[in-house]
């Protein structure tokens, strides 16, 4: 009895659904009327009441530009680099850049793509040639720095962009600093959760101004430091960076095209939302990680 | 009904085949419901605006590997939505949040506008609070997200008889909640 008047419930539910009384379902069930009625004015309540919310068009239409990104994105990394003989892969082409880099520190090449903007060919040899430098960070702290640093790259490279009106790159780069801002919060949860260890040799990180040249990595061992201190100081560097970044992106706000200044607009918000989260959670032991998309952990498991 | 599906399919293979107009298209038409779903679980607009689009981010990452056999494509998507909402519920237990209560009347980012109608939602969304987990998501996804119950239970990986129990009980049971309040 009790599974026929689920299966009956249910039936006057998909019939209401698609626009159907309630009596006029219950028309067909006169014995389980009295009893299912008041489930049926309940459902479609529930169903009332869920539709009053409503999203907000205008994220929607930011979180839609930057799909829109990411799907170019992803195209982008998809495409085979050089002729139908030589479809490099990533890792190969990885080490390879990483041996020229090696060999060549200094050549001119390398130090071209350091200003490069995503749209110019040199991009991404200065993509790799970031990559060659966090491969030769070792310290958690260090590479907190260095993601700081190319989290300001991205934000010039953005502003860049909106300034000359390239609402698609715009998308994209801002893509680019959500995942570095993603790594630069892993980095600085990781900082708070690892102890002082004694280091052996630490590679000299790149201090030079932001569009820098590629370093030299030369063994040079860290003093001693109070954790607490290295925690304070990485701090005030992370929020010291952050603030400035919102600033580079607003000030281009004022000479970018208005079709344009919707995506900076998001990429100023996303700076503004990492500045109210990450810095604010360096040292501070009662704050739990920051949230990590980890895009592999995308199949679900099914429910048993 | 059958042309929609068949639609709604070729929309679906021309996405996992890397067409960007097909794959915003979905982005455009589950949005809304994603979002509602979400936000009924969270209870935080904020919140429910970054895992919706968290969510169709995922899919974007995972649709190459999608295939329409296994299981229908709102299932799927309503899934990686269920597991991001419990990833956040999570990471809220451990921060040790504020009670449903200080939750409640703390909001400012209501998406409804009239008070009466924001009255009204909360109200939904508390009485749901109070139902076990399994009749939150059975009620979230038929009602909410406005799923058939056949994809409710391929959501759920549950059997369509379970599902239609579930429904019955966790109507019933929220009549009982929503007439006490």
């Amino acid at each position: 009895m009790t599974k026929k008047l689920e299966n009956i419930f249910n039936e006057c539910v998909e019939r209401m659904l698609r626009g159907e009384s309630i009596e006029s379902c219950l028309k067909d069930y006169p014995k389980e009327a009295d009893e299912l009625r008041p489930l049926l004015i309940t459902a479609v309540n529930i169903e009332r009441r869920a539709h009053l919310v409503q999203p907000r068009p205008e994220f929607k239409g930011w979180a839609r530009v930057r799909l829109e990104g990411a799907q170019i994105y992803a195209r982008q990394q998809k495409q085979p680099r050089g002729n139908g003989f030589l479809v490099w892969r990533q890792g190969w082409a990885l080490a390879l850049t990483a041996v020229f880099v090696i060999l060549f520190a200094c050549a001119g090449t390398a130090a071209a793509a350091s200003d490069a903007l995503p749209d110019e060919p040199l991009y991404p040899i200065k993509l790799t040639t970031e990559q060659v430098r966090l491969a030769f960070t070792f310290s958690d702290t260090s590479k907190t720095k260095l993601h700081t640093r190319l989290i300001e790259k991205r934000s010039l490279e953005i502003a860049a962009m909106a300034r000359q009106g390239k609402t698609e790159q715009v998308a994209v780069a801002t893509e680019r600093l959500v995942k570095q801002l993603e790594k630069a919060s892993y980095m600085i949860g990781e900082v708070e959760q690892t102890e002082a260890k004694p280091l052996i040799a630490i590679p000299k990180t790149a201090t030079a101004p932001e569009l820098s040249a590629a370093p030299e990595p030369e063994a040079v061992p860290e003093p001693e430091k109070d954790e607490a201190e290295d925690t304070r100081q990485l701090k005030e560097f992370v929020e010291g960076s952050t603030s400035g970044n919102i600033a580079i992106l607003e000030s281009a706000l004022e000479d970018t095209p208005e079709q344009t200044k919707p995506v900076l607009q998001r990429a100023i918000e996303i700076s503004k939302q990492s500045y109210r989260e990450t810095p604010q959670e360096v040292g501070d032991e009662d704050k739990a990680e920051p949230t990590i998309v980890n895009p592999e952990q995308v199949q679900p498991s099914p429910q048993k | 009904m059958s042309y929609l599906v068949s639609s709604e399919e070729n929309l679906v293979r021309q996405a996992i085949g890397g067409d960007q107009l097909a794959f915003t298209q979905l982005y455009d038409n589950y949005y809304d419901r994603i979002y509602r779903y979400i936000y009924f679980r969270v209870r935080s607009q904020a919140e429910a605006e970054d895992l919706t689009q968290d969510v169709f981010i995922k899919a974007l990452t995972a649709i190459g590997s999608y295939k329409w056999r296994n299981i229908p494509f709102a299932s799927w998507l309503f899934r990686i939505a269920h597991n991001q909402v419990v990833d956040y519920l999570r990471k809220q237990a451990k921060e040790k949040m504020t009670s449903l209560e200080e939750s409640t009347a703390l909001s400012t980012n209501n998406p409804v506008t009239t008070t009466e109608q924001k009255l009204e939602s909360e109200d939904l969304a508390i009485a749901l609070q109070k139902l076990p987990s399994a009749q939150q998501e059975v009620i979230s996804l038929r009602f909410i997200a406005g799923l058939p119950i056949a994809e409710v239970a391929k959501s759920l990986g549950k059997r369509q008889g379970t599902v239609k129990a579930l429904q019955f009980n966790a109507t019933a049971s929220l009549r009982k909640i929503m007439l006490r309040e």
